[in-house]
């Protein structure tokens, strides 16, 4: 009797493994493993090389415009890593990038930035992409579309850093919100695109939504936070091509409410409130000689025009401000050229300037500095599609010190980068 | 302001009543829709047949094209990874959507060869599906003709007989085609070649030839100093007839095989327009069968 039941019994178990095998197998049946989102790991590191010590680049500003360029920036408890921070080893980034469709009607992106500071949502938005007549709607955390650059990742980036440009008006994220964003793609034969954003307009750099109160009295509240979202960015895109040539163009506005707040540096606390314009103009051109090889020509300008209140403490005193009337009307650009050779091989040249830095202090122009100037050559090999080794090197004539004298900083980076994962796309 | 909106009011409206507007991302996709659409179907194709097919750029005018296109054919098989998925996230068009009956991926219908047991990028850039230049086998293109016959058919139920005579006609005429190729590559049977990249695989395979090796040593990963050493012995040892190279790779490599083993190089069209003469699925055939040494 037993015995039968166990021959039952191990007759059974054969019948069930068999029956799993012609399912594939038992785990399987609610496996959902199909549905997992395209995912890719990019990491970013370099070795940075330069004629300063940390400290010394990080007390560095761009007179007028910003401070804390380049290296950890501190004010208050915030930390403000940029990439290629030290001298040495630096661990950039990693970055975590998800994306599926959600159904039929939304895509879905996230990118996580993971740092040796901690984590970051750089992106999470969804994307429609069955509405008709060519508008297309964008929610959630994403990078602006103003300009050419502000929402291509760094690991795209023909160069080791942003230009000069970019990271003094609007800091080493560019324009990267929360909100929300509608295009649309105009049904003609050319390229022409327009979009508009509505975003919170957190920005550091040149926008802001917190209210300013002095630290000794913060019950007294000087400047009220703006009403929120706060930033209104619009653009419109043309492309077209001649030959085996590309032409890209594009013209972007962001206006916003600003509330800087620089109360809790060491050096010199400040803070501003106001009303801030950025105007944006970008040209692509770019040539093909044949698959692989390739010149672009990149450039993009930029003019700001920040028109509000300065608000600094008396001597001694953090219970109250002495308040300016402060205008900022400042402009920079860059333009680089790259030429690719061979899928490995290529080189560039980029000219980053700060040319206008109009800062008006109750009617005075304050004078400052206009020749701020950073040359950059880089050259860069590929052994494939996912791995790129660049040496750059860079010569910053734009950084002072806190005496006001111009310091010289060079730089020679060595950046790698990979990447595992879903293939990323090329888009243009 | 007005012009401008009875411009667009214009495009709009006639998009409406106009032919059916199928973009297509290689030129061999497009010829083909063009025999089984003819007069009822207008076709843009979206990449050149003379790039590599797996680096087609992204320009921002190919989401224009896809932007007014009804319906979009592709290879598939992730040949177009690189480039395609961009362009449908910034085009705005419901209608060409991956999984919508206005998009037909070419690649489900053929039996494909290569298909990797398992997939790294150790092993280079290597394509999941299998093989994705399935379009160079002769026979291969009547079962795509059909597919698109049954795609077309789908969009626009009206000309269905159109397009269900197109293919007849198409068919005859390519048979006729195809046997013609078969006596030319007769002689070839077990002939060996050495390629850039297995792009010619299909062809080969159709007509009985061996490819034994590839100048790049892994799938995208261009060529190698020591993979040319070991080339060179097995040119030496094993005896190819020459080196099938596509048109868009350099030739630096394989031009240093035959100073160094006498090596004959033929530089192959892969698509339409490929090289300047050929501009019709017949021609790209005719000069692959003809010039086959």
């Amino acid at each position: 009797m037993k015995k039968t039941l166990l021959s039952l019994a191990a007759l059974a178990a054969f019948a069930h493994a068999q029956d799993g095998s012609q399912n594939s197998s038992f785990a399987d049946a609610f496996s959902q493993s199909a549905f997992i989102p395209d995912i890719s790991l990019i990491l970013d590191m370099s070795y940075v090389n330069r004629n300063l010590k940390d400290e010394e680049v990080a007390h560095l500003e761009i007179p007028g415009v910003a401070h804390g360029l380049i290296g950890g920036h501190s004010h208050g408890e915030h930390s403000h890593s940029t990439v290629n921070a030290s001298n040495g080893f630096n661990l950039n980034y990693a970055e975590l990038a998800l994306h599926s469709s959600v159904d039929p009607y939304f895509d879905l992106d996230a990118v996580f930035h993971f740092s040796e500071h901690g984590v970051e949502i750089e992106e999470g938005y969804f994307t429609t992409n069955a509405i008709p007549y060519g508008f297309r709607i964008r929610g959630g955390k994403f990078l602006s579309e103003f300009g050419y650059l502000n929402n291509r990742h760094h690991h795209v980036w023909d160069f080791a850093d942003m230009p000069l440009a970019y990271q003094a008006f609007l800091g080493g994220h560019g324009i990267n919100e929360i909100g929300a964003q509608l295009q649309w793609l105009a049904p003609t034969p050319l390229y022409w695109m327009f979009g508009i954003e509505l975003l919170q307009g957190k920005n550091e750099q040149m926008f802001g939504t917190g209210a300013i109160a002095p630290a000794g009295d913060p019950e007294t509240i000087t400047v009220s936070s703006p009403d929120q979202p706060n930033l209104y960015v619009g653009y419109t895109k043309l492309s077209g091509d001649i030959g085996d040539t590309t032409l890209l163009g594009g013209l972007s506005i962001a206006y916003g409410d600003s509330r800087i707040d620089h109360l809790e540096d060491e050096e010199a606390p400040h803070a501003f409130a106001g009303t801030s314009t950025l105007y944006g103009a970008d040209l692509v051109v770019k040539h093909y000689f044949d698959s692989y090889s390739y010149l672009k020509w990149q450039s993009e300008w930029l003019y700001r025009d920040l028109d509000g209140t300065q608000y600094n403490y008396p001597p001694d005193d953090t219970t109250q401000f002495n308040s300016i009337t402060m205008r900022k009307k400042q402009a920079g650009y860059y333009t680089q050229l790259v030429y690719a050779y061979d899928q490995n091989w290529r080189i560039g040249g980029r000219l980053d300037s700060i040319y206008q830095n109009d800062v008006i202090a109750e009617s005075t122009n304050k004078n400052m500095p206009e020749d701020l100037n950073r040359y950059t050559a880089m050259i860069d090999y590929s052994t494939s599609e996912f791995a790129r080794f660049r040496l750059q090197y860079n010569h910053n004539t734009a950084l002072y010190n806190e005496e006001g004298e111009r310091q010289d900083v060079n730089s020679l980076i060595f950046q790698v980068n990979m990447a595992i994962g879903a293939h990323g796309a090329h888009s243009f | 302001m007005k012009t401008f909106l009875f411009t667009l009011i214009l495009f709009v409206s006639t998009a409406a009543f106009a032919r059916l507007n199928v973009a297509v991302s290689y030129p061999y996709i497009g010829a083909i829709t063009k025999a089984v659409g003819a007069d009822k179907v207008d076709v843009t194709v979206l990449a050149k047949g003379n790039w590599d097919p797996h680096f087609v750029v992204a320009r921002p005018s190919l989401i224009s094209k896809l932007r007014r296109s009804d319906a979009l054919i592709i290879n598939g098989a992730q040949l177009e990874i690189g480039w395609i998925p961009p362009l449908i996230k910034r085009a705005n068009n419901r209608n060409i959507l991956p999984g919508t009956k206005g998009f037909l991926d070419l690649s489900a219908s053929i039996e494909m060869i290569q298909k990797p047991s398992s997939v790294s990028r150790a092993g280079g850039d290597v394509h999941p599906d299998g093989n994705p230049h399935f379009h160079l086998a002769p026979q291969n293109i009547l079962i795509l003709a059909r597919s698109v016959t049954a795609f077309l058919s789908t969009l626009d139920p009206l000309n269905r007989d159109s397009f269900e005579q197109n293919l007849q006609d198409f068919e005859l005429l390519w048979t006729k085609e195809m046997l013609k190729w078969a006596a030319t590559m007769a002689s070839a049977k077990n002939r060996k070649v050495i390629e850039y990249h297995q792009n010619f695989d299909y062809f080969l395979q159709a007509y009985d030839i061996k490819g034994i090796a590839t100048i790049e040593p892994l799938p995208g990963i261009p060529p190698s100093s020591r993979h040319t050493m070991e080339l060179i012995d097995t040119i030496k040892t094993q005896k190819p007839c020459c080196i099938i190279h596509d048109v868009y790779h350099s030739t630096k490599t394989a031009t240093y095989l035959h100073d160094k083993t006498g090596i004959k190089v033929v530089i192959m069209p892969h698509d339409i327009g490929a090289l300047d003469s050929i501009e019709s699925l017949s021609q790209l055939f005719d000069y692959l069968t003809s010039k086959f040494p």
